[in-house]
């Protein structure tokens, strides 16, 4: 099936990819596509010479014209800053900038929306109790410097959203303003990006401008918040790479280093601020893929000259940025030195170096010692017993998985009969024991009742059960099966050792293994996590190891076994694999969240905040934003178009317009595709101010289209032009500030303000009229207070919802515990209610520590049952 | 079919090098030429006997491989359950639902009705058994082994169409005769087997049809185009992953249309079109109206009430006969009605108790009457419905969709009354209470609901409508949800104001309306069985198909990763057998799995040096041998990483056989990698020549010794692998316990019966 023509095409095509030597160097591809540079080469056109002569063609049709910025980037250094006309209008831009953004930002003057989170991570930097959030902790570290050194009284926790600030003297102005001046310093660089990338004065402040009167990127830059940092360290990397790329003639030049290294170090940064940083190390990864390509296929390059070329990008783009998020992680470390509310989703060695201690225990584990003994499927604790019996079932003793530290975690291992030996015997491999609880003498038992909570046919109750000269039955044998066993210590496969082993307990009469999962179990057992007898259950979930050997008969020489306290990189790696999983499963649905198709037409926004008749609703300046989602769409079909037409003999070629266009045009693009489209791939919750990166990347590719599209055009009418465009910006800027900085506004406003009706600001808490907010700050009497502070609590449940609704729930749920088994001790109060929260975009993060019982949905537990597929 | 001499020892293999190369145009001959014989195929017939041989051979062994002991086990096995099952509701026409559509599971009814089994049996549980409940399985399992075996065949005959010498074609097929997954899965009633046959049959018709495109709209290639058409509908219509099946041929042919495109085709646009238009009616209109019509079938066989009904919404049951929709009441103004949640089946319920003013955490609420939901049959739960109109009532006239009402509690009478005040549990959530009638009615538009048909008409009746019931004045959906509320409220469920409305859990439902008496009833409901449209039904059980296949993300103990099934690291234990300790594991045959992996990695690794090195200007393969590499390997690759990659992004349950597919294709890539390692050249050209092109100088293809060598070791390898696992493939004798040991190469199987 190969001979006829279509191959003989496609060999056609194939020789020109090497492309004449002279040709290639010049024509840097920025997020092209090779084959459009083929057919280009394979139709004679685009070497540098023609290119130039069609410039200058174009000059001379246009006489006057100045095409100048045409041609690559020429530094401009020479000129003193008082006389470059583009410096004075990036000054002037950056001044306004300042105003705009910075405009009353203390106001509001209490917690607005995520301040609720990122605002409490500050407090707990500041505190150095580790905590544990699903994004990195760059920007939170900025934030928390910021309150530090402006003396955040770590006191104040952000605890919801309304909080007042100026009571307590939080220095919430200063924190808000860092977050805004990042805002700022974006207008700049969206100029810079624009015009080095080849573009004309016009086009740059276009984009400048319109990024400037964005009001979605405003109010978002105005809070402190980690998008402002994200979207300053994301057009950062873009600009030094656009200058990187523009050093392309002078490889290996101090320029190029300089920016090359200065795109890693952004590209590090914005990763360590979310995780969605990764859609600007894909951006730049496949420019610089392309890059590579283009230079493999330029034989005057040596493949050793290759190489320099690969090692170089290697290590400014992938070992710099790793550096860089590293370091990032030690800092937090460093930082969040002693033990927090974080605690409990790391592992025990994790938690070793957070202040927990754990006395050293003997290595071998015998008959008669007393144990604690820990799942490692999850980090529920230790199995754990107290005197309070199930509900549900054969209403014998709870058996749980407990947390913390705690003497009803001790149980003492027997050999199948009861007894202990008089002798000291060691428990191996295969061996039946019996546990018996220490503080309440039952001992571990089985038997064929369902389980209290997960009901489904493969689990079983698992209870403590006996009494004084009762000598125990069979269903509390179990077998101790070695699944796995610290390489370092051989033995530990073979015999039980502390820490090192381990191990299984399967049930002797039921065939089931001692089983626990992220689930809790009712108030009743103080939602502790429930601990089942399963079978057929995934091997993860089934392993426990002894943490603590106890027993007096142990010689004084006994060998001693501690954890090793993790470095570094195990613990860096632990906390990103937590980040994750976490970051998965935050799939509950929220009030204002959205999905990636109505975001480029900007279906709805975000209600941030409402208090006294005004209200911070996120989003966007309708007008730039539909006009970047329609540059976005022209450019795809304009791709499209030239595509075909490319491969019907068609040579489009506008004057040399088009290299510029899909140069830059086409990075662009590309950078849009890759903040825009995986996040269709994600399952979590997601908003609309996910979109923003994608927002700033569609601006500056309208930008290009303008002026590429102007191109023709005088030069007075193009400036004509620009000026309408931004105008309307402003203006309708203008028209939606109010919603953008919490400030006054009236009714009817408001309601001639909504381009769609799905935006779900509420007209009705407008006045309707401007003096109205006078006399109702007048008259704001008792019983009106009371009534409006029901309206603000329904205001701000909107975004604090389930963190109330778990707070409410978690306090109780500690003292209860407190309250009803003395043992527990304090600590676990505090943990609990604290530890149970960790939170992204307002959110709960951790099914697994809220106490409704959902199971995450990341977790990799066998739930169901049926054996049988359903089909 | 011309006796030509084979061409050759002596042609040595053209060997281009960076210098002289050139491209080459079609209309151009550089090379190559004074070949004027017109040649059908470049095999001999000798050869062409010599192949049928193996291919005869190769089937046969591939039927024993399928139909060896196809009595045992005789139980139930694994999804046996469903599929056997839903042959048996086709026999008895028992409408049932199920999220893939219905070729397959119809061909294995048509096989019972043949063979004569009425679908008495239900298939309950895996392991009952099918002799004392006289159930023809055998007739049954027939049918998919049969098709199983004729994968072999059909494999064998497209890398023969592909241009491949016997030895790799051979290899292929012998891969797929031997593979325990194949095996176990093709001899049981389940619906893999036609869609691995059907997968197997789009291919072999494509390759057909590309290599007749240099005479195109000619009858052969019409059929061949028609037949690739069929091919992708049957399979399509037996599971919706033939989709993945379409996604294949539809690169190859948009690679096509690309190629004929270029203007150095010199094809005028109308020509293209017609190439454009031909394509879309044999690989579009044909397989959709193919589709369509076995869920006509499916409609016209499935004319009863049964298990499926649930699933579907009232105007569609209403079609089926002894469905009791029919029953339903149309509902008037002035009747009293009972009123349930859809989701968790409490009445809509209130009593003359209050909400407490302010609850725990400190929120006021309006110490209105409560509005609870409540689980059993009560006098609270009755509803007087009446028009928002006071002074006209409307009474005696039928309630419509859309019409605007209020809800008159009668135990209590009070209106029901929605109102922007916090519900008790959910601040977000609006307050339900209701008002009396004793007070004035200045509250009259809190209290109107407007009723939302979801399904079942126009007209209002029990059981028949859902429907929400959208507050007018705040546009909040009454809603309830299983948060019990505190002790004031005896722990019954909340109902709040759902300010999303489009939340299904939104629905209610009527079900009874008090005092009708038994005559009016009878009258109205003995209504006779409905139509509906075709399209309408198979629009609305299409959607629900898919929305039910998306929901499948229960946790099963043997489902897997897409990563790991490659490397077969789990497998399915599909049943076993206490008593005689037998068991069948679903496992692909390891050490045959592993060598095809490794075979994808070579192929990878082909093509990225190929690429590279075009690209510096130095072209290492043969042209000939790099096309049949791009064309035949390649499209093979493209159909393994579509028949694969996509499960990444599927959130459902995915198990190992979901690998089948891409398995077959992947053991097709192994054997065509061998053959681009051991066998010097290609058999060139394989495509029928036309009128336009140049005929060109036959090429053969050399089978040095070493080929058949490592061709025969692979094949060991692969039948010891197979041999040595094969009784848990069959089911058929029991492991001892160090004998599963043995077998446990990879600790995460986990084998029944190994301690």
């Amino acid at each position: 099936m190969n001979n006829g023509t279509s191959s003989a095409v496609n060999q056609a095509t194939g020789p020109v990819f090497r492309g004449p030597p002279a040709r290639t160097s010049s024509k840097g591809t920025m997020g092209q596509d090779p084959l459009q540079e083929a057919s280009h080469d394979a139709t004679g056109t685009g070497n540098r010479t023609s290119l130039d002569e069609k410039r200058d063609k174009i000059n001379t049709r246009y006489p006057g014209e100045d095409h100048s910025q045409f041609t690559k980037f020429k530094s401009r250094r020479s000129l003193a800053w008082y006389q470059d006309q583009e410096l004075q209008v990036v000054g002037v831009i950056t001044a306004v900038a300042l105003v705009v953004r910075l405009w009353a930002i203390g106001y509001p003057t209490s917690v607005v929306f995520d301040e609720v989170h990122f605002g409490g991570f500050a407090s707990k930097y500041i505190k150095g109790r580790f905590f544990m959030d699903v994004h990195p902790p760059l920007a939170k570290m900025l934030i928390a410097l910021t309150g530090w050194i402006f003396g955040l009284d770590p006191s104040f926790d952000f605890k919801e959203i309304g909080l007042d600030y100026i009571e307590p003297k939080v220095p919430y102005v200063p924190m808000r303003i860092m977050c805004g001046l990042m805002g700022v310093a974006v207008v700049p660089m969206a100029f810079y990006t624009v015009r080095n990338s080849g573009h004309s004065l016009h086009a740059a402040a276009l984009a400048a401008l319109l990024v400037l009167f964005e009001n979605s990127i405003v109010t978002q830059s105005r809070l402190i918040l980690l998008d402002s940092p994200l979207i300053f360290f994301t057009a950062w990397t873009v600009l030094a790479w656009v200058n990187f790329h523009n050093q392309r003639h002078d490889p290996f030049s101090d320029d190029w280093f300089i920016w090359l290294f200065l795109t890693g170090v952004g590209l590090g940064l914005s990763f360590s601020v979310k995780w969605v940083g990764l859609f600007i190390i894909a951006t730049i990864g496949i420019s610089t893929l392309n890059q590579l390509w283009t230079l493999w296929g330029d034989l005057r390059i040596t493949p050793r000259n290759w190489v320099n070329h690969f090692i170089a990008r290697a290590f400014c783009l992938i070992a710099v940025p790793m550096a860089v998020y590293m370091l990032m992680f030690e800092i937090h470390f460093l930082v969040l030195g002693s033990s927090g509310d974080g605690d409990g989703f790391m592992s025990a060695p994790f938690q070793m170096t957070l202040g927990h201690s754990l006395q050293d225990s003997p290595l071998s584990v015998a008959y008669g010692s007393t144990v604690s003994i820990r799942h490692q499927g999850t980090q529920g604790g230790y199995l754990h017993s107290h005197g309070s019996n199930y509900v549900t079932g054969s209403k014998q003793q709870q058996v749980t998985l407990y947390p913390h530290k705690d003497t009803n975690n001790d149980w003492i291992i027997q050999k199948r009969d009861g007894t202990v030996p008089e002798d000291l015997e060691y428990i191996a491999n295969g061996d039946y024991v019996r546990l018996m609880h220490v503080s309440t003498r039952k001992r571990l038992h089985s038997h064929d009742h369902k389980a209290p909570v997960t009901e489904t046919e493969h689990h079983f109750e698992v209870s403590a059960y006996g009494f004084d000269g009762f000598a125990g039955d069979a269903n509390d044998e179990w077998r101790v099966e070695i699944v796995d066993h610290d390489g370092s210590d051989a033995a530990s496969g073979e015999m039980l050792h502390t820490l090192r082993s381990k191990f299984k307990l399967v049930h002797a009469n039921m065939n089931c293994d001692l089983f626990s999962h992220k689930v809790k179990l009712p108030k009743w057992a103080f939602e502790q996590q429930e601990v089942t007898c399963m079978r057929s259950a995934v091997v993860a979930k089934t392993t426990w190891v002894i943490e603590s050997n106890q027993y007096d008969s142990y010689p004084e020489d006994v060998q001693m076994v501690n954890y090793k306290k993790p470095g570094f990189l195990s613990k860096f790696v632990e906390l990103n694999k937590v980040m994750w999983t976490t970051n998965a499963g935050l799939t509950d649905s929220h009030p204002y969240d959205s999905r990636p198709s109505s975001w480029p037409w900007m279906r709805r926004g975000i209600s941030f905040w409402g208090k006294d008749q005004k209200h911070i609703y996120l989003v966007g300046n309708w007008f730039t934003w539909y006009l970047s989602s329609a540059a976005v769409v022209l450019y795809a079909a304009i791709r499209c178009l030239l595509f075909l037409r490319d491969k019907r003999g068609y040579h489009d070629n506008a004057g040399g317009l088009r290299e510029y266009y899909e140069l830059s045009g086409g990075f662009f693009f590309m950078a849009w595709v890759f903040h825009y489209v995986p996040f269709f791939l994600m399952g979590r919750q997601l908003f609309l101010h996910h979109y923003l990166p994608a927002l700033y990347f569609a601006i500056l590719l309208f930008s290009v289209t303008f002026d590429l599209g102007c191109r023709f055009i005088p030069k007075r009418f193009r400036l004509v032009l620009a000026v309408l465009v931004v105008l309307t910006a402003i203006f309708v800027f203008r028209t939606r500030a109010p919603l953008t900085y919490g400030s006054e506004w009236t009714r009817p406003e408001c309601e001639a303000s909504k381009v769609l009706t799905s935006w779900d600001y509420d007209c009705n808490q407008f006045p309707q009229s401007y003096d109205q907010y006078a006399s109702y700050a007048a008259t704001a009497g008792d019983k009106r207070e009371e009534q409006e502070q029901g309206y603000e609590r329904d205001q701000e449940a909107e975004e604090g919802e389930e963190y109330d609704q778990l707070l409410e729930q978690a306090v109780p749920a500690a003292e209860m515990q407190q309250a009803q088994i003395g043992e527990d001790t304090a600590l676990a109060q505090e943990e609990q209610s604290g530890g149970a929260y960790a939170s992204d975009d307002s959110q709960i993060t951790d099914a697994s520590v809220t106490t409704d019982g959902q199971e995450p949905s990341s977790d990799s537990d066998i739930d169901d049952e049926e054996l049988v597929e359903e089909a | 079919m011309t006796d030509m001499a084979g061409p050759s020892e002596n042609t040595t293999l053209r060997q281009r090098t960076t210098a002289s190369s050139k491209p080459e145009y079609p209309t151009k001959l550089t090379e190559d030429v004074e070949v004027k014989e017109v040649v059908t195929s470049v095999f001999t017939p000798a050869e062409q006997k010599q192949s049928l041989t193996v291919l005869a051979g190769l089937t046969v062994l591939a039927l024993i491989s399928r139909f060896y002991k196809i009595n045992e086990p005789d139980e139930v096995v694994f999804d046996e359950v469903h599929f056997g099952k839903f042959a048996s509701y086709y026999i008895q026409g028992t409408y049932f639902f199920d999220v893939h559509p219905p070729l397959a599971k119809m061909m294995l009814a048509a096989m019972g009705y043949f063979i004569g089994y009425d679908g008495h049996f239900l298939f309950d549980n895996i392991g009952d058994s099918y002799v004392t409940n006289n159930v023809p399985y055998i007739g049954l399992r027939a049918l998919p082994a049969f098709l199983g075996a004729m994968t072999v065949p059909i494999v064998y005959m497209t890398l023969r169409e592909a241009g491949y010498p016997i030895v790799t074609c051979a290899l292929a097929a012998f891969f797929i005769t031997f593979d325990n997954m194949l095996v176990t899965q093709t001899r049981l009633i389940l619906l893999d087997s036609m869609l691995v046959f059907f997968i197997v049959c789009s291919i072999y018709s494509y390759v057909r049809f590309h290599k007749t495109r240099n005479n195109p709209f000619s009858v052969q290639w019409w059929t061949w185009l028609l037949a690739t058409g069929v091919s992708i509908a049957l399979t399509t219509s037996v599971k919706m992953v033939g989709l993945l099946t379409v996604a294949t041929i539809g690169v190859a042919v948009l690679c096509d249309l690309w190629v004929l495109l270029d203007i150095r085709r010199r094809l005028t646009m109308q020509e293209f079109m017609r190439h454009f238009w031909a394509r879309a009616f044999a690989l579009i209109f044909v397989p959709m109206v193919i589709y369509l019509f076995w869920f006509y079938v499916h409609f016209a066989v499935l004319t009863h009430s049964g298990p499926g009904d649930d699933f579907m919404s009232s105007e569609f049951q209403e079609t089926l006969h002894g469905n009791t929709m029919a029953d339903g009441l149309y509902i008037k103004y002035g009747d009293n009605i009972t009123i349930r949640h859809k989701d968790t089946s409490v009445y809509l319920h209130s009593h003359p108790h209050n909400y407490p003013r302010r609850y725990e955490d400190a929120r006021i609420s309006s110490a209105g009457q409560q509005v609870t939901g409540y689980a059993h049959a009560d006098p609270n739960n009755i509803w007087h419905i009446t028009s928002d109109d006071p002074s006209n009532p409307k009474t005696g006239e039928q309630v419509m969709n859309k019409d605007v009402i209020r809800l008159l509690h009668v135990s209590t009478s009070s209106w029901l009354l929605a109102h922007d005040v916090a519900s008790p549990t959910m601040s977000t959530n609006e307050e339900i209470t209701t008002y009396s009638t004793e007070e004035d009615g200045s509250r009259l538009n809190e209290t109107t609901f407007q009723i939302m048909l979801d399904s079942g008409g126009d007209k209002f009746r029990t059981m028949a409508s859902a429907f929400k019931l959208i507050h007018v004045d705040t546009k909040v959906a009454v809603w309830t949800h299983p948060q019990k509320l505190p002790e004031w409220g005896f722990e019954q469920q909340e109902v709040n104001g759902n300010k999303n409305i489009l939340q299904k859990t939104t629905l209610w439902w009527s079900d009874s309306v008090e005092g009708k008496d038994a005559e009016e009833i009878e009258q109205e409901a003995a209504k006779p069985v409905k139509k509906r449209s075709f399209f309408l039904k198979y629009v609305e059980l299409q959607g629900k198909m898919f929305s039910h296949n998306a929901g499948l993300t229960g946790k099963h103990p043997y489902q897997s990763q897409p990563i790991e099934w490659p490397f077969l690291t789990k497998g399915i234990s599909f049943w076993t057998q206490n008593d005689t300790r037998k068991q069948i594991y679903l496992l692909g045959n390891p050490l045959g799995m592993w060598i095809a992996a490794g075979g994808l990695a070579v192929i990878v690794g082909i093509v990225g040096a190929d690429v590279l090195s075009r690209r510096r200007g130095y072209y290492p393969l043969n042209q000939d041998v790099q096309r049949r590499f791009y064309s035949a390997t390649g499209f093979f690759f493209v159909g393994w990483a579509l028949h694969y990659l996509p499960f990444f992004l599927m959130g459902r349950a995915l198990f190992l056989h979901h690998y089948m597919p891409a398995q077959v294709f992947s053991y097709m890539i192994l054997a065509t990698a061998h053959g681009f390692i051991f066998v010097e050249g290609v058999d060139a050209p394989i495509s029928e020549p036309g009128p336009e092109v140049r005929p060109r100088r036959l090429q053969r293809a050399v089978v040095p010794t070493l080929a058949y060598i490592s061709a025969a070791i692979l094949a060991a390898i692969h039948l010891a692998s197979f041999l040595y696992f094969a009784p848990l493939a069959y089911g058929t004798s029991a492991i001892d316990v160090p004998g599963l040991a043995r077998r446990r190469l990879l600790s995460q199987w986990e084998f029944h019966f190994a301690k």
